[in-house]
This record gives C-alpha cells, structure tokens and sequence, in this order.
C-alpha cells in the first residue's frame, strides 16, 4: 500500500490504514526523536505522541505533501518542545543525577556488538562524551545533524524536512560537525576521551 | 600539513568529505605523526558509536500504546463540562457572597422596623445567612 492509499483510508476512517502507517513508520519516528532526545524511552513516548497527532490532524494534510516529511516535522517539533521542557525540569535537578542519567543512557548504547568488557568501558565513555557533545549543538545544527546521522536523509530533504534551502543545510551540518571536532579534541587534550 | 590544519578537517577525512588532494594531505600527515594518528582513531572510535546508536528494533506494543493513548484523549475529550462548572462555581460562589453582604447590609440598616415587628431576633437571623455563606465555601474547596 502506498503512503496516498494509507492516506486517503485513513481520511475515511480506516483502522487497518493507522495500523500500517503506524507500523511502516515506526522505526523513523522513533529514530528521529531518539537522535534528538538521546534517550530511548522518552523517544519512544514522543513517537506515539506523533501518531496521536497524525490521527487526529490528517484531514489537514495535503494530498500532494510527503507523508515522511510531515512526520519527521512533528517528531522534530516534538522532541524539540520535550527538550525545552526537560530543560525547565533540570533546574530542580542536581549534577550528580545528570551523571547517572547520561550513565544509563550510554549503558543503553554500548551493549551492542563485543564481549570484551574494557573495550566495553571505553566505548561508554565515548558514548556519554559524545551525547553530551551532540547535546550541546545550537538546537538547528542538531535537528540537521540527527536526520543526517540518524537517518541518513540526504541534504535536500533536510532542506524540506527544516524548511531551509539545501545550501542552509549544508552550512548546518559544516558547523555542526566543527563543533562536534572542536569538543571532541578538547576531551582528547584533557584525556577524557 | 601542519597538526592544527589536521585537527580543524579530521572530522571531514573522517567522513570523507574532502576534496580528494586534501584527503592525501591529511592521510599522510597521521602517516608521520603518531599523536594526530591516536585522536584520529579516537574520533573513529567515537563517530563509529552513532552508527550502532539507531533504534534499530522495533516495539511489538508501540501501536497498542498509540491505540491507548489514542481512546485515552477521546475519553478526557467532553471536557466542556468540568470547564464550565470551573468558571460558573466561582461567578455562582462570589454572587452568593455578594448576596450575603447585600443581605447582611439590609439587615443592619433596618432593625428597627423589622425585627420588632416580625418577631425574629438579631441571633436567629444571622446565623442563618451565614450558613449560607459557609456551604458554597465549603463545596468550593471540596471539588
Ligand atoms: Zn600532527
């Protein structure tokens, strides 16, 4: 079934439509809230949060628009306002749980592909100077970033997906990955990483 | 090619994103030096983390959850009501009160000629209006 045909069941109505479109595009939502929250839960409750809103607003959506750029909209909108309201939250957080927040979050990454436990170790740490390096990117640098790295989306749909021309996209992701070499380094000179 | 050039277009030779005679460059130059060589490989290391960090399974309850959350929203939906008793029990709440004072105002201007005449006391009148003060007060707290 194509993403006109999902749609325009969906318009009528269709459970089985909502079903497949919530089954086919799963994995993108979720992936692009993950990239932008860094936090595998949270994304996954964003997500849903997304479908609820594709359901309830799909009249409004234009025959001729793409169903995944409209998604990827309200999933970065999304995971964007959950951001700033984490952030509001963290006033009344203390350092030390900060910490052990970004300790699970890597634990959640790097137990993926070795058996050896010191390789293990260093890769955590390289997860958690990573996310805190991705983390602290302007927030339009970090939205170009997830979808390239996340998603692989190639730069003319970044430009749809943000709204931007290809060449505002381009210059997102140079300064986004300066930023992200210039952090790096810094740890790399302290030793941390 | 000097250390700082290398450091400012690792992450590009990384990604191989240079132009191909500045890849060479930078390519020979961890050759030559061992420490641009290690952040080199640590920067590997660590970029090579994003590519294991997708979210690469899927949730077999994900679309239960949105169904879910879904019925919850439709069920919290008539909400007009509790909307409406929020704004009218206060303008009922603060319309009674001002009755109240009202009532107790007359009461105090004309003692004279009522109470003598009908027979009720100051003590058998009063309390009664302020019962009716204290119950929407009390109704108010409770919802
Ligand atoms: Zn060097």
């Amino acid at each position: 079934m194509s993403d006109t045909d999902i749609i325009d069941q969906l318009k009528q109505g269709s459970e089985a439509a909502f079903k497949t479109l919530v089954d086919t595009h799963q994995k993108l939502v979720v992936n692009t809230c993950y990239g932008l929250v860094q936090n595998r839960e949270d994304a996954e409750d964003i997500a849903q949060d997304v479908f609820v809103e594709v359901y309830r607003n799909i009249d409004k959506f234009r025959a001729d628009a793409k169903l995944s750029t409209w998604l990827y909209r309200i999933a970065v909108n999304r995971s964007l306002n959950h951001i700033r309201d984490n952030k509001k939250r963290k006033w009344f957080h203390s350092f030390e749980d900060e910490v052990a927040n970004k300790r699970r979050e890597a634990m959640q990454v790097s137990t993926s592909n070795t058996d050896e436990p010191e390789y293990e170790l260093e890769n955590q740490q390289r997860a958690i100077i990573l996310k805190e390096a991705i983390n602290s990117l302007p927030q339009n640098q970090k939205v170009a970033f997830t979808l390239s790295k996340y998603e692989e989306l190639s730069y003319q749909e970044i430009a749809e997906v943000m709204d931007l021309s290809v060449s505002s996209v381009e210059s997102l992701l140079f300064r986004a990955k300066k930023g992200l070499q210039k952090k790096l380094y810094k740890c790399f000179k302290k030793k941390c990483l | 090619m000097k250390c700082k050039n290398v450091h400012n277009k690792l992450i590009f030779f990384l990604e191989k994103e240079l132009p191909v005679s500045e890849m060479e460059q930078v390519q020979k130059h961890l050759d030559e030096c061992s420490k641009c060589a290690r952040f080199a490989a640590e920067m590997r290391n660590t970029l090579q983390i994003l590519d294991n960090d997708k979210v690469n399974d899927e949730n077999p309850f994900f679309y239960t959850r949105v169904k879910e959350r879904l019925s919850k929203q439709a069920e919290e939906q008539p909400a007009v009501r509790p909307v409406l008793v929020r704004i009218l029990q206060p303008v009922a709440f603060s319309m009674l009160l001002l009755l109240g004072v009202y009532g107790g105002f007359m009461l105090g201007q004309a003692p004279n000629a009522n109470i003598a005449g009908s027979g009720f006391t100051e003590q058998e009148v009063i309390p009664y209006w302020n019962e009716l003060e204290a119950e929407p007060i009390e109704a108010f707290l409770m919802e």
